[in-house]
């Protein structure tokens, strides 16, 4: 396309690009099972819902699992099942089957997905903050929005925790409890101008959470046998106290993305000399 | 009516998350805003996430959360969602979210730079 193309035959172009991709995404969608037809039973993430990779694992290097093809796990992977608030010492204690993937199964990827967080809040921190805060032609908030924002931070701040805190029991965890706390972070910005955090305090507790992560992860190497491993008893099922490491391991997450927002919101909040309108 | 079922229990997620992944990628194609383009990016990123999702769904799936009430197991079978698409959902989001903020920060700086976030008048102010 040069620079010069009409409009017209650019949308042209654009929606035949897209029709042909449609067509090659549904002749794709042919071959698959249709929604009733797809069976957890026949995949392997039904080992993450009974909460039984281990044995699996062992019976795979055994050569009894996998080399038959897959079969009902009834009859292959000795199971017993969960009960909610009965069931003991299961490899993995988490009630939300998600949470268990994320921070125990893959915690690894985990990491990964933190630093890739790290590295973007870095980047946004190293080209915008530093830069003079030029707040023209602003009106000042009202003594009702100033005081508002305030009270309601508390609530905010307190169910980002509440959700975080809970992450193994009900959907949320870390990560969406990071961002409710810095929305309540966002909305002391907008009660009163010229709000500024302290940016230091912030990357600070940030690195500091990140490498309680690294360190949990490290203690289950030398304790365990491999790098993020649960080294802390699983509990019952539904239990607050319960899911082993995956508690602090979601504290830490929470902590460190809800620090790593603000400060990202706290970089962008910056008036670039007023030519906007 | 069957008919209808059938369709909106198997096809209607998958026909939704492409339409949502085309829609992007005309407004990606099309635009020739920076701040744009980026809105583009993100709906093609929802439209992949919802893809992801939808696949990993079946029509009498139940929530594949242990409570009380919720038995994920019954007779021996499963019959939640599969769980490991939508952890990979809940990773790609977070770095959606990254991503977002890095290119809107770019953006600023483009502006700083040249006043402008049209593509053609940034190429032409390059010269």
């Amino acid at each position: 396309m040069r620079n010069d193309t009409p409009a017209l035959v650019k949308r042209i172009t654009a929606l035949s690009l897209i029709t042909i991709l449609l067509i090659g995404f549904f002749l794709a969608f042919k071959e698959m099972p249709k929604g009733s037809a797809v069976n957890v039973n026949q995949r392997v993430s039904r080992l993450y819902v009974m909460k039984n990779v281990e044995t699996a694992t062992k019976m795979m290097e055994n050569g009894k699992f996998f080399a038959k093809g897959i079969k009902p796990l009834r009859t292959d992977v000795p199971y017993t099942p969960i009960t909610f608030g009965k069931s003991k010492n299961l490899e993995d204690g988490a009630a939300n089957v998600v949470t268990s993937i994320v921070v125990d199964y893959r915690g690894f990827d985990t990491l990964g997905e933190v630093t890739v967080l790290f590295l973007a809040a870095t980047g946004v921190a190293m080209l915008l903050f530093g830069k003079e805060k030029k707040r023209k032609n602003k009106t000042e908030p009202s003594l009702i929005m100033y005081v508002g924002t305030r009270i309601s931070f508390a609530i905010i701040f307190l169910f980002g925790i509440y959700i975080f805190v809970h992450g193994h029991l009900t959907p949320g965890g870390g990560f969406p409890g990071g961002a409710v706390i810095a929305s309540g972070i966002l909305g002391l910005f907008l009660g009163k101008n010229g709000y500024k955090p302290n940016h230091l305090g912030l990357k600070v507790f940030e690195s500091l959470s990140g490498m309680a992560f690294v360190i949990i992860g490290l203690t289950g190497l030398f304790s365990v046998h491999s790098f993020l491993a649960n080294f802390l008893p699983t509990g019952v099922i539904g239990d607050l106290y319960s899911a082993g490491f995956i508690g602090l391991i979601y504290i830490a997450i929470g902590m460190k993305v809800g620090a790593e927002l603000s400060a990202v919101v706290n970089s962008m909040i910056v008036d670039v000399e007023e030519e906007w309108s | 009516m069957q008919a209808l079922q059938i369709f909106l229990q198997n096809w209607i997620y998958l026909i939704g998350a492409m339409a949502i992944f085309g829609i992007g990628l005309y407004i990606t194609l099309t635009n020739e805003n920076i701040f744009k383009i980026i809105v583009g990016l993100d709906i093609i990123e929802s439209g992949t996430n919802l893809f992801m999702t939808a696949i990993a769904w079946h029509p009498k799936a139940v929530m594949p959360i242990y409570t009380a009430t919720n038995q994920l197991v019954v007779n021996g079978k499963v019959v939640s969602a599969d769980p490991l698409p939508q952890s990979l959902v809940l990773t790609a989001i977070v770095i959606g979210l990254g991503t977002t903020a890095l290119a809107l920060t770019i953006a600023v700086k483009i502006f700083e730079k040249y006043g402008t976030l049209d593509v053609r008048k940034i190429k032409e102010a390059k010269r």
